[in-house]
């Protein structure tokens, strides 16, 4: 899996560099996104713009992230393309997440 | 458009048709003409067929989206279609130019309408009304659509061996059928099972975990008469999604993966034999969500290509549900609004109610459905919280009625509570989620409002009503019975085929000579053309002279099988040991399907095989009594026994039938009925007149009170009548089952200590009295044939276009949306 990570100032930026985030890759998406929460990142960009297909591993996935985040820190998802996107709407994650169009406007949100 | 049925085809269309036929021979099939076999000559015909029927197609949805009008979308898990080439054919105004064609071309058409395999994706009624309904629409002018599952295996096909129904798979899709087309670009996915996680920081749980089914979309045009409108059923096979099983592909399971990809696709593989939905079980609760899934998604798709936002939702859009096996439409056009779209609880409620309308089949408790909540939580867990969430605040209303009364509240609740196993009552979803809930029959729909559900209906009234069911003339008379088409045509010019009120016109002629004896000449043809079916399925020898006295169609206890044969019994002991021959020859024809766990019902068919075997074999009865079981009954073979039938049976237990459709198509085709009052024979008597039906028989209102009261005793009715007495005993005596005497002992004990719940022995004399006033009248040929003709002329009500516009006008609001511009004209 490749995964590239960056701080854009206190926020670091994930970007998936995978074509599908599916049970193939869940596991170790989840642990190294786990390794960001565990290292005290309070505020994620997790960048879906390559990623052309997700399940509902991938899905679970990024939820165990949002939770070992806890309440008080942040996870906004961007880029996600329209089909990735009905399907955070189908497993309703969009009324847990905030869900926005790319980066930029990612940065925007956590910024205010 | 009116099809000119005076005008014959011209030579030019004749040679063009036949063309064209040669042409699909050659590039569609690959094949010379020389050598073509019969199922390839079939398809030539057929593809030749439906090259002008998508032109109607394509025409019909652009005019439907340049009017942008409303559309109605009739959700059924069963759609009884039979074959489809005879009656395109006809309602494309192409009969004889097809027929001319062929002939000259060697080939006889009936022959090739004959080779097609009935589409038998239904069980019974229910199925072949969806069908009547979408010829209507489509004659209509109406948008209407079905939606509905493209099983690979229809219902079982019927063998009689030693007496007994043998079932064996009905694989109609094997060969293909020229009737689909495929559409992989529209398919959907239909996610399912998983589980609700509760995330931090959020009052909204995740739907996670979840499986998913692909729904392709199969497109089974529906042809109106004249061709004008030519609408779709959509019809979805499951299949594995692509996407979906690369993640198990990618971890190397390829064993698992294609496992997996084999029990998707049993999603749609087979239809439950059943008229009772078999409870509780899985993949029933699958079929059902996936192609209520299916056609949901799909709805909305083309509302949204041409609306934003939802206000005018259901302006545009109604949604029928057949019966209550697609009841989860109104969770997941709630979870679909809410949960895909975006829109607030409240004015997804509104549009789920407005858009929604159910109507009841069955007053039968055990073809109530209901769903373990248990099995609901599993497949569909975030619909089951949707169902929760819409009883608590029902029950609210409820409450707010009637304060204080718990008992109310738990007999209305949707989930059933205070029991072991609590369960998701469908039909109660289905009433809280519409704004409309009808029967199927007048007395029916008194009985859903009185017995049913009288609490929804205390509580709703303006929601009930009645559609009575119909049944469509082009089918039923045009195309099963063309010898009578033409002499009604002759008589009364062929507006029928769109008005059948016209049909009254026959009264004109029931007392001219002429006319009754080619009226009887045609009967006399149809029953000549069954025998021969007769002779060759059942193996028996009919004579057409003989009262032809017909029950074909589901076996069940409640339709009284049981009773006809009885009858019988009481026919032939009354020849054997009295000496007393009966008033009329009569051939007493049953056709019909068990369901395969039915044992009863299947003992059923083994006696009246058994009483054929004794009957027909006995020189005492030669040439008065004459039994045959007619195996495989489906609707091509109802197409030749309706218009064959001198007698129709329609004598269930009073309250028990919903309409039945059955009893139309026998009256259509000039039938008397021998029936009791239940269902839509009430309403057939109120139209053909008392004196021109035979009725008989406990009534519903007195069913139900001796019910109530624990008041009915059939011993009483054993001990005081011989007649009872003689055949009830005969259960156990051995005389009709001389090889194992006991063997429908359990009959008589059923009926005894069993308490008949059926009502047997309470008809069984009247029954018998009525039966010989219809033969007294089949003695006086000229008198029946009056009859018969007055209920040809009298069946106007019973057209399913009557029934449509009915639907259309007080649930639907939608309109015809008639032809404008002229389509480009296939070059014929």
């Amino acid at each position: 899996m490749k995964i590239e990570a960056q701080h854009k100032g206190d926020v670091l930026v994930v970007k998936l560099h995978e074509s599908r985030l599916d049970s193939y890759v869940a596991t170790e998406f989840r642990d190294e996104m786990d390794r960001y929460a565990k290292q005290g990142e309070s505020q994620i960009v997790l960048d879906l713009s390559l990623v052309e297909f997700v399940d509902s591993s991938g899905l679970g996935a990024i939820v165990t992230t949002q939770k070992r985040l806890g309440t008080d820190r942040d996870l906004v998802i961007c880029g996600a393309n329209e089909p990735v996107t009905r399907l955070f709407k189908l497993a309703r994650l969009d009324k847990i997440f905030q869900i926005v169009v790319d980066e930029g406007e990612a940065l925007a949100v956590l910024a205010s | 458009m009116t099809i000119d049925r005076e005008k014959l085809p011209s030579p030019a269309e004749v040679v063009a048709f036949r063309d064209r036929i040669l042409a699909h021979v050659r590039y569609s099939l690959g094949r010379d003409w020389e050598g073509l076999s019969g199922r390839e000559l079939f398809q030539a015909v057929s593809l030749a067929v439906r090259d002008h029927v998508v032109d109607g197609m394509l025409a019909t949805e652009r005019r439907y989206r340049d009017e942008d009008r409303k559309r109605v979308y009739y959700l059924s898990m069963e759609f009884l279609m039979g074959r489809s080439l005879g009656n395109n054919l006809h309602n494309l105004g192409l009969h004889d130019v097809c027929k001319d064609a062929l002939q000259e071309m060697g080939v006889d058409l009936d022959e090739v309408e004959a080779g097609e395999v009935d589409a038998a994706l239904g069980n019974g009624g229910l199925g072949r009304l969806a069908a009547c309904f979408l010829d209507s629409m489509a004659t209509l002018d109406l948008p209407g659509f079905g939606y509905g599952i493209n099983y690979e295996f229809g219902l079982f096909r019927q063998e009689i061996s030693n007496g007994r129904q043998k079932e064996s798979p009905d694989h109609w899709l094997e060969l293909g059928t020229p009737w689909q087309i495929e559409r992989p670009e529209e398919r959907v996915v239909v996610p399912l099972y998983g589980h609700l996680e509760e995330v931090p920081g959020s009052d909204e749980a995740a739907w996670l975990g979840w499986e998913v089914l692909v729904g392709a979309p199969h497109d089974m045009p529906v042809v109106g008469y004249g061709g004008q409108t030519v609408n779709v059923l959509r019809l979805y096979s499951a299949r594995a999604s692509h996407d979906f099983d690369m993640s198990i592909f990618n971890q190397g399971d390829y064993i698992e993966a294609v496992k997996r990809k084999v029990e998707s696709e049993t999603v749609s593989k087979v239809l439950y034999p059943s008229d009772a939905v078999e409870q509780g079980r899985e993949l029933r609760l699958v079929q059902e969500y996936f192609f209520v899934s299916c056609a949901i998604q799909n709805i909305l798709r083309t509302y949204r290509a041409s609306h934003d936002g939802f206000e005018r939702f259901s302006e545009r859009v109604a949604i029928q549900l057949n019966d209550t096996h697609p009841a989860l439409a109104v969770a997941e056009l709630m979870r679909v609004l809410m949960d895909e779209h975006g829109v607030g609880w409240d004015e997804a409620w509104r549009t789920t109610q407005a858009t929604l309308a159910y109507t009841n089949h069955t007053l039968l408790p055990e073809a109530l459905e209901r769903w373990p909540r248990s099995l609901v939580a599993r497949v569909l867990p975030r619909h089951l919280q949707i169902i929760e969430e819409i009883d608590v605040r029902f029950l609210a209303t409820v409450r707010e009625r009637w304060p204080g009364d718990e008992a109310r509240v738990e007999r209305m609740a949707i989930v059933e509570q205070g029991v072991d196993e609590p369960q998701v009552r469908m039909a109660h979803l289905a009433i809280v989620g519409s704004h409309s809930v009808n029967g199927v029959a007048a007395l029916h729909s008194e009985l859903v409002k009185s017995q049913l559900v009288p609490d929804f209906h205390a509580l709703w009234p303006e929601r009930f009503n009645n559609k009575t069911n119909g049944v469509t003339q082009r089918r039923w008379l045009l195309a099963s019975n063309p010898e009578l088409a033409e002499l009604v045509t002759e008589c009364v010019g062929g507006d029928w085929l769109q008005d059948l009120d016209v049909l009254r016109g026959l009264e004109g002629f029931v007392d001219d000579l002429s006319f009754r004896e080619r009226f009887r000449a045609v009967k006399r043809g149809n029953k000549e053309r069954l025998a021969r079916i007769v002779r060759d399925t059942a193996h028996v020898v009919v004579d057409a002279d003989t009262m032809f006295d017909v029950q074909a169609k589901r076996i069940h206890e409640y339709k009284r099988q049981l009773l006809l044969a009885m009858y019988v019994m009481h026919e032939y002991l009354g020849v054997v040991e009295d000496g007393r021959m009966p008033l009329a020859p009569r051939t007493f024809l049953f056709a019909g399907k068990a369901a395969p766990g039915y044992w009863v019902a299947k003992q059923h068919i083994k006696l009246v095989n058994d009483i054929a075997e004794v009957v027909n074999n006995d020189p005492r009865v030669q040439g008065m009594l004459r039994v045959a079981f007619v195996p495989n009954y489906r609707v091509s073979l109802a197409e030749r026994i309706f218009p064959a039938a001198d007698l129709s049976e329609q004598i269930s237990t009073a309250g028990m039938e919903a309409s039945g459709t059955g009893n139309m198509k026998f009256a259509l085709n000039g039938a008397l009925t021998m029936g009791t009052l239940d269902g839509a024979n009430v309403e057939i008597r109120e139209e053909v007149g008392p004196e021109n039906i035979f009725i008989f028989g406990t009534r519903a209102e007195e069913v139900e009170s001796l019910r109530a009261r624990r008041a009915y005793d059939p011993v009483a009715h054993y001990e005081r009548s011989a007649v009872i007495r003689r055949v009830v005993d005969a259960f156990d005596s051995g005389v009709f089952s001389p090889d194992e005497p006991g063997r429908f002992r359990w009959i008589k004990e059923s009926l005894l200590q069993g308490g008949d719940p059926y009502f047997l022995l309470a008809d069984l004399e009247s029954y018998i009295v009525t039966q010989e006033s219809a033969s007294r009248l089949f003695l006086d040929e000229d008198a029946w044939t009056r009859k018969a003709v007055l209920n040809v002329a009298r069946m106007g009500k019973f057209s399913s276009d009557r029934t449509i516009r009915e639907y259309a006008r007080d649930i639907w609001g939608v309109r015809p949306v008639t032809l404008r511009p002229v389509p480009v004209p296939l070059e014929v």
